[in-house]
């Protein structure tokens, strides 16, 4: 296990350094540079920008410029950001906890919601509830999320009031406070919900489906021979065997939710990784932008290393070489 | 003597044949059109597909969509204006049809470049195998490494000119490659059968091989992979449309009508202006699922619903 995983590890670097060459070379493509936003705006002079030009070593061969860019970021420095004026690791590091505790919220939403639901279809199944689950699986996978999000800013901010529809935080809370926390969490909950509700679909199937599966097997039938009550049937016997195989999907999802959380966030002005993306690639502010290209890319590889070793962990059966 | 050869093979011929089995394709047919989900599903996915098609006739030229009508602004439904207009005074219920046109279409073209690319790299990944296998799937898994919407929005950015044409090759470039898994891994299973070993020791060209006798019995797979995408490339060109990166914004689509929807003004009270394009959407990607399951159905010879 150990020797797989540093294989892994290792066989990601020569990925990694393809990726950043991607990322580099669209970055190079897009129109305007870097220098817009760094010059006086009011010296127009030609000869000024040329010596500007020449300085931030943006005349230098494309390769040079590779280079510095890549052993900044070897060493964890993106560079600046021309519209922030800040260091780009700093302003992610800002919003990256934004992003986590939206993340894992919508991620305990998820796995709440689908355990309760595909517990419930695969006990039930073929009933009226489970036709309504699977109902509302239907309309899960259909719904855009941005479309969910409208809806539900429509019906629980503006409607009945209950949360605020944009933003991380209330203005004026001192942090390290309750109210700071209260009002972090009443700012998260409804773009949580939102990603998170619309996640369930495909766990709650999963885990009905292998339900019903494990309810014809063979150890079910002793099980219920001895004369063991159905309740403990399902919640002991089936349901331990059936909730495992869900693990896996985790590491997929580290990456989906990263990268799905652009359209969340930006809907909900919600100041995480997404809408700071979004803003970077507007204001064509190039470091901010290839960081989190780079950071999501690497993350999307982590995740799908993190589901190859939680299926090896879980069913000792998949041999891991 | 009477030739009557003639005559007697045939009535032997008709003798001893077995009465005719049914094709798989009409077996999945019958199937399909028992399915009464999936069959409301397409009648809805028609009607809105005809609807969009016939948009101009039906309601005005899509240049009239795209021109700012002060007298009008967001006016409430009305005999005049189904829908009501939208804020720049633009008649909603024809916005709606001219953006099904632009959205469906997109999502069309997009599917179909995504499923011959897909195929044809799945397709001769999974016949030549070895070293062609090994590059084509390696360069597959590096493409699947980029997150979608990031790169959709990177790559859109570097053309100056937002058009129709470059959106539908930005996404169709990133989005092929589960389709040429799919289709390569069910390539490899259908080559291992003997009418595939036969075609090649009579001479057939890998070509015709995969054209002829490879993909044909993919197809099943293919069609589904198909309707499933063809509903991820409506979200897709949406949701890039609403978040500002899709469709130019003087072309009426879905996504563009509901960028509208981002004014708290809208949002709050014209829920004319938004609901509609959202409420047809939603009940598009809902049907195209309807149906793919359908499809799903009717061609696994194992299922009997």
């Amino acid at each position: 296990m150990l020797q797989y995983t540093i294989r892994r590890l290792i066989g990601m670097i020569p990925i990694i350094f393809l990726i950043s060459v991607v990322v580099f070379s669209l970055a190079k493509a897009m129109p305007g540079d870097a220098l817009s936003g760094k010059i006086d705006p009011l010296n127009s002079d030609p000869a000024y920008i040329e010596e500007m030009r020449e300085k931030m070593g943006l005349n230098d061969p494309i390769h040079v410029q590779y280079v510095r860019w890549m052993s900044g970021v070897v060493k964890g420095d993106f560079g600046d950001s021309f519209v922030h004026k800040r260091e780009v690791m700093e302003l992610v590091g800002d919003r990256l906890p934004n992003t986590i505790i939206l993340g894992v919220s919508a991620l305990l939403i998820t796995y709440c919601l689908a355990f309760l639901m595909g517990r419930f279809s695969g006990r039930y199944a073929y009933s009226m509830g489970d036709y309504l689950i699977s109902g509302f699986n239907y309309l899960a996978l259909a719904i855009p999320s941005f479309v969910a999000a409208l809806v539900a800013i429509y019906i629980f901010s503006i409607n009945l009031g209950w949360v605020p529809a944009t933003g991380s935080i209330g203005s004026g809370v001192e942090p390290g406070t309750i109210d700071y926390f209260l009002s972090k969490a009443k700012h998260t909950i409804l773009p949580a919900l939102v990603l998170g509700s619309l996640a369930t679909a495909s766990y709650t199937q999963f885990l009905r489906n292998d339900m019903i599966e494990s309810s014809r097997k063979d150890y079910v039938r002793t099980a219920r021979a001895k004369g063991t009550k159905e309740s403990t049937i399902y919640n002991k016997h089936i349901l331990r065997n059936s909730i495992i195989p869900i693990v896996t999907l985790l590491g997929f999802d580290i990456a989906s939710i990263f990268g799905g959380a652009i359209i969340t966030e930006t809907i909900f002005t919600y100041p995480g990784i997404g809408y700071l993306f979004v803003e970077s690639v507007n204001a064509r502010d190039y470091s901010v932008m290839m960081a989190i290209a780079m950071m999501l890319t690497v993350l999307t590889l982590v995740g799908n290393l993190i589901a190859d070793l939680l299926y090896g962990l879980v069913d000792p059966r998949i041999r891991l070489s | 003597m009477e030739p009557v050869t003639q005559p007697t093979t045939a009535a032997v011929g008709s003798m001893s044949k077995p009465p005719k089995s049914q094709s798989p394709w009409a077996l999945a047919r019958r199937k399909f059109l028992k399915n009464k989900i999936a069959m409301i599903s397409l009648v809805f996915l028609i009607t809105v597909t005809v609807l969009s098609i016939f948009a101009e006739p039906l309601t005005v030229p899509v240049e009239e969509t795209a021109k700012i009508n002060l007298t009008q602004m967001s006016k409430e439904p009305s005999a005049e204006h189904f829908f009501g207009t939208d804020k720049s005074g633009r008649d909603v219920f024809a916005r709606t049809l001219h953006g099904g046109q632009t959205s469906l279409l997109l999502a069309f073209s997009i599917t179909i470049s995504v499923i011959i690319i897909g195929s044809i790299v799945g397709a001769t990944a999974g016949f030549f195998g070895g070293w062609v296998d090994n590059a084509l799937m390696r360069f597959t898994d590096f493409m699947m490494n980029f997150p979608f919407l990031l790169f959709v929005i990177v790559l859109k950015s570097i053309f100056l000119e937002s058009s129709t044409a470059t959106l539908i090759f930005v996404i169709s470039v990133l989005s092929w490659t589960g389709t040429a898994r799919l289709v390569r891994s069910k390539v490899m299973a259908e080559k291992e059968n003997e009418y595939i070993l036969s075609a090649i020791s009579i001479g057939c060209s890998p070509f015709k091989t995969i054209t002829k006798h490879l993909l044909p019995n993919v197809m099943s797979t293919i069609i589904v992979q198909a309707t499933l995408t063809l509903a991820v490339m409506i979200v897709a060109e949406t949701g890039l449309s609403f978040l500002g990166f899709g469709v130019p914004m003087n072309i009426p689509s879905w996504g563009n009508m509901l960028q509208e929807a981002r004014s708290p003004d809208v949002l709050t009270s014209k829920w004319w202006i938004w609901i509609p394009p959202a409420a047809v959407l939603t009940g598009t990607i809902l049907s195209i699922n309807f149906i793919g399951e359908g499809f799903k159905d009717a061609f696994n010879p194992k299922s009997n619903r």
